[in-house]
């Protein structure tokens, strides 16, 4: 009999959650039967990273609140957690700084249970520089729409260096309807082709395009979006009576922080 | 002045094999639409799973689709299941249940406002219904047309498009439904959603995740059951849908029951 290793695999998944909704949710469903299909993933873990306020984008909420609603959720999910490190941070994060910071808090986690010795593990994570030794058998990857994927085109966006590490050292999961071709776009870029075994591509055939920005705008003109999101998230929305015209307009002269970081910025 | 709207109840029939949350969508796209009219208050929604003896492939017992309607609506707070036509002995032409629907709202509207309060607007009753259930009407012996010509002509329609469908069209190549055009009401859903029952059956027979197209206690029940395999998907496959052997027997009767 053929000796294969099971990857064990946590799924990441970052963005404004503003505010989540059953597509979200559904993006972490299809990716990890996709990802089990294959024979050579267990998926153990999704993460929802939603982005911090210093983001900056058009209609972004308060953190707390999209933190909130993504707890709520999650909270019928046995397997897909919220976590707030992210939008705790002062200034905006790298998406690759955040996909850096959970696969280290996954090795160390991963060393704890292999350690026995507890004390060593306290001082493993006091030191900055925590460069545990990548695992085989242990991965974290990007879950993202075909949308992120397509992002890594847009200029100053991303730093080539950070996809690098994405793809490179970790993997992405590419959720695509059927009208986008991401395959094409991998073909024509060197670095994503390079790198095209780490990157999976999950087609939905079931067309879903629940997207929050028509959440937002069913809201704002007094619609229904029942059956979009989970109940709760729409109760704790009309108890804080997020999302109206206001509430849109906010950072709309302002410049995205990635852009606002990169224009200029020769690449290090 | 306020206009005075008039009371309005939206049925939907169906296989519901199962109900998903886009069934669910059809009532909350077509409540805001209705109301947004000015015309019209909506004051109820039906949920009218079809019969077994409808003999469509893959339709599994009425007793469950009628408890996973129950299970999906129970937080709902203005559509209920209804069970009468799916425990009708034979397959029930879609008017026939409109019509027994419409007398039983009508005499429980006539006993809470009383006989004798002309001012107000009668209520009525209108089939909600997806873009594609148009185009049926062109399927040959699959709809009388007097019955047609009752479903959009004394009752109405309200049709929630999705996808590619263009509602519009159907009514525009059909002389009876553009006849009665203004008694169809186009409501068009701006999310695309392709979910479909069909698709959420083919993902369960494939061990698949249909968390979050339908609520987790239909999810829980259909588990717990075995509903929806491969062989339930092969259930009636090579039997006539009831309806056209119905209707290619019947002389066409008159209006009157």
């Amino acid at each position: 009999m053929e000796g294969h290793s099971i990857t064990k695999v946590v799924l990441l998944a970052c963005g404004s959650f503003n505010p989540i909704t059953n597509m979200h949710m559904r993006m972490f469903e299809l990716a990890r039967d996709h990802l089990e299909d294959t024979g050579q993933y267990k998926v153990v873990r999704g993460i929802i990273s939603p982005v911090g306020d210093a983001y900056k984008k058009k209609g972004l909420i308060e953190a707390c609140h999209r933190l909130e609603m993504t707890r709520l959720a999650t909270e019928s999910s046995d397997w897909v957690m919220v976590d707030s490190w992210e939008s705790l941070q002062p200034e905006w994060v790298e998406t690759a700084k955040v996909v850096r910071h959970h696969y280290e808090e996954l090795l160390a986690s991963e060393q704890n249970i292999d350690d026995v010795d507890t004390i060593k593990y306290a001082k493993k994570r006091r030191i900055e520089e925590n460069h545990h030794k990548d695992r085989d058998d242990l991965q974290l990857m990007l879950l993202c729409g075909a949308d992120v994927l397509e992002s890594f085109g847009i200029p100053n966006m991303w730093k080539q260096e950070d996809i690098a590490e994405i793809v490179g050292r970790h993997g992405l999961v590419c959720i695509t309807r059927s009208n986008s071709d991401p395959h094409k776009f991998i073909h024509q870029s060197d670095l994503l082709w390079k790198y095209r075994k780490n990157i999976h591509i999950v087609r939905e055939w079931v067309t879903n395009d629940i997207s929050a920005t028509h959440v937002r705008r069913s809201l704002r003109r007094g619609q229904s979006v029942r059956y979009l999101l989970a109940d709760s998230v729409i109760h704790y929305i009309k108890e804080h009576g997020l999302y109206s015209s206001e509430s849109e307009q906010k950072n709309a002269d302002v410049v995205l922080a990635p852009l606002q970081r990169y224009t200029g910025a020769s690449s290090s | 002045m306020a206009a005075r709207r008039v009371p309005l109840v939206l049925l939907a029939c169906g296989s519901f094999n199962p109900i998903t949350n886009q069934h669910m969508r059809l009532f909350e796209l077509a409540r805001d639409h209705m109301h947004s009219t000015g015309q019209y208050q909506v004051v109820g929604g039906i949920v009218s799973p079809v019969s077994d003896s409808y003999g469509k492939q893959g339709l599994v017992l009425a007793k469950h689709r009628v408890a996973m309607a129950e299970l999906a609506l129970q937080s709902s707070n203005w559509v209920t299941v209804d069970e009468w036509e799916s425990q009708q002995p034979d397959w029930t032409e879609t008017v026939v249940t409109m019509r027994y629907h419409y007398r039983r709202i009508l005499k429980e509207y006539e006993r809470s406002v009383g006989m004798h309060n002309n001012s107000n607007l009668s209520p009525q009753l209108k089939l909600l219904c997806g873009a594609d259930f148009l185009d049926t009407f062109k399927i040959p012996g699959l709809w009388r047309d007097d019955h047609v010509e009752e479903l959009v002509g004394h009752f109405g329609l309200v049709c929630v498009s999705r996808g590619e469908l263009q509602p519009e069209r159907a009514v525009h190549e059909s002389d009876l439904l553009s006849y009665r055009r203004h008694n169809i009401f186009h409501v068009r859903e701006w999310v695309k959603n392709e979910t479909s029952a069909t698709e959420v059956r083919r993902a369960l027979r494939r061990g698949l995740s249909v968390k979050y197209l339908l609520p987790d206690s239909v999810i829980e029940y259909i588990h717990q059951h075995n509903l929806y395999t491969e062989d339930s998907e092969m259930r009636n496959k090579s039997a006539v849908l009831r309806p056209l052997v119905k209707q290619a027997q019947e002389p066409v009767k008159s209006l009157d029951d």
